[in-house]
């Protein structure tokens, strides 16, 4: 059963996690170095999050439908999006096993995996402030 | 008591490994007079109409002749040639390429070239047996599949190649490259179908390689067979392969860069480059592919270049890492005692004075690299795949230094 019951769900905690981040004034400008707008488009549940990670201009996070034209798209369940936030997903065993799938320059995103995992505790604490234990738990 | 979760973000470079993949399913044959039944072996994967893809290069040394004549006495047809194939290959060319077959009725491909070539005609054949742009094969295990895009791939036409080069491993590789020119970006395709079904190596096939082409191509094998060694994505598989391939590298490259006419020292490093080839590698790779795209430096000429600073780097990452340099050092007859700093600073050595017996240059600045340039290259390495796999994390100042040592 998947950890999310819904699209809403996914917004709620990891679109949530993606625009605090474009939010914060230390990181967003380093990821915002890709200079590139990320389509994560998850399954069980269906849901899509649209990332824009352009140098010029503030960082913009659209749920659901948007109008930002996609330079990468990143898909996967929605489970593996959780268990990367969480820490416990390796990007490159993920890509090589096809858990997450990759279309578009690829290396615009790779570049930020290490920039990634001071957000790992970040996320755990957005669930736990949320009393989501079971959504940390699952995983 | 609980077992602990690994850290899957962990540099693991001892113990039981938590996850790796491993697949060869390319059939190899390798010996001599090989080209002669290439229909005949090729037949064995399905092939009836064979579809050539080289260069006009390899198509002047007669070798294309031999290859029609071997793949006819086989009972198979050669539907067409494509020998438009450049040094870069690109999106239109794949285009063209397919299109090509598609007119002659192939349905199969056979590749006689270096990496541009198997490459081409890898993506060429993608789109021929599923359609649509060169562009729209972009992608990591985004071939199309059966069930809902997550069940087995749709295998496409079948696909030999018999490689001119002794370096690039294309011939039992997943991946191709090409270029898109539009976009000015270079396109990454990889998925199983795209492991050729037959590599056929013969050092007939490399009979007319220029010295510095085998110099630089060679170094490319050593860089696949350290690199994959070392790279937190290793396995027990890889390591097989490619410490034998170092053993091969070791006593026959030299050979086929000075004695062209040496077919023993050339078949082998064939053999070597086949074995060495992994994607699972690092740094060095991270370093060459914008020396590449920035400033046309030759990919076996930057790795080259790169790997001994890249040695000196990593062996000093821990004691773990420095453990499989010494692997390496042992092998090719190096000190390998003493820290990590010491057995890198050796291996490092053994290094420079072998690129340096077979020709080519040793710095960046020998090869049109300007100390400007430094900025640019660094955003390329970081931003490339293979520093995920590099087994000590490099920061942009490392990468910085790393440069302006190579300099």
């Amino acid at each position: 059963m998947p950890y999310f019951k819904d699209a809403d769900e996914v917004y709620a905690y990891i679109g949530k996690l993606f625009e605090d981040l474009a939010q914060d004034e230390e990181l967003s400008p380093k990821f915002r170095r890709a200079n590139t707008v990320v389509q994560y488009r998850y399954r069980e549940p269906e849901s899509v999050i649209t990332v824009s990670l352009l140098e010029a201009g503030d960082g913009r996070v659209d749920c659901g439908h948007t109008d930002l034209e996609p330079e990468v798209v990143m898909t996967m369940d929605a489970d593996t999006a959780h268990r990367f936030w969480l820490g416990k997903v390796n990007v490159t065993v993920a890509l090589a096993r096809g858990q997450m799938k990759a279309k578009g320059p690829v290396a615009k995103i790779l570049k930020l995996v290490p920039l990634t995992k001071p957000v790992f505790p970040r996320y755990r604490a957005m669930l736990e402030e949320s009393g989501r234990q079971d959504l940390l738990e699952a995983a | 008591m609980a077992a602990v979760d690994p850290d899957p973000l962990a540099r693991q470079m001892v113990g039981f490994k938590d996850f790796y993949q491993y697949l060869s399913p390319t059939r190899v044959i390798s010996g001599r007079d090989l080209i002669g039944s290439a229909g005949f072996e090729f037949m064995k994967e399905g092939a009836s109409r064979v579809f050539l893809v080289t260069d006009e290069v390899i198509r002047g040394t007669g070798l294309v002749e031999r290859v029609e004549e071997g793949v006819r006495d086989g009972g198979l047809e050669v539907a067409g040639i494509y020998d438009q194939v450049p040094q870069d290959s690109s999106t239109e060319v794949v285009e063209s390429c397919a299109a090509a077959a598609e007119d002659a009725g192939a349905d199969s491909f056979l590749a006689v070239g270096g990496g541009s070539v198997m490459d081409t005609a890898k993506v060429a054949d993608a789109v021929f047996t599923h359609g649509g742009t060169a562009r729209e094969q972009e992608g990591f295990m985004l071939m199309p599949r059966d069930g809902d895009g997550m069940g087995r791939p749709l295998e496409v036409a079948p696909l030999a190649c018999i490689p001119t080069t002794a370096g690039t491993g294309s011939e039992v590789s997943m991946a191709a490259v090409i270029k898109d020119h539009e976009e000015k970006v270079k396109l990454e395709i990889a998925d199983f179908p795209l492991f050729p079904r037959l590599a056929i190596l013969d050092p007939d096939a490399t009979r007319t390689l220029p010295p510095a082409i085998a110099a630089a191509t060679g170094m490319d094998a050593m860089t696949h067979a350290v690199e994959s060694y070392v790279s937190t994505d290793w396995s027990p598989h890889q390591d097989a392969r490619a410490l034998q391939a170092l053993r091969m590298i070791r006593d026959n490259l030299e050979r086929a860069v000075e004695t062209p006419e040496d077919e023993v020292a050339r078949g082998n490093m064939l053999i070597a480059a086949n074995m060495a080839i992994s994607i699972a590698l690092g740094s060095v790779h991270a370093m060459s592919h914008p020396a590449g795209a920035h400033f046309g430096v030759p990919h076996g000429v930057a790795n080259a270049i790169h790997l001994p600073h890249v040695i000196r780097f990593n062996a000093e990452g821990g004691d773990d890492i420095a453990d499989r340099y010494r692997d390496v050092a042992e092998l090719l007859g190096v000190e390998s005692g003493g820290s990590g700093a010491d057995v890198g600073d050796a291996l490092a050595g053994y290094v420079s004075g072998l690129v340096e017996r077979i020709g080519l240059p040793l710095r960046l600045s020998q090869v049109g690299v300007p100390e400007s340039g430094i900025p640019a290259l660094v955003e390329g390495a970081m931003g490339d795949g293979t520093t995920l796999l590099n087994p000590r994390e490099p920061s942009e100042s490392d990468y910085e230094e790393l440069y302006a040592k190579a300099l």
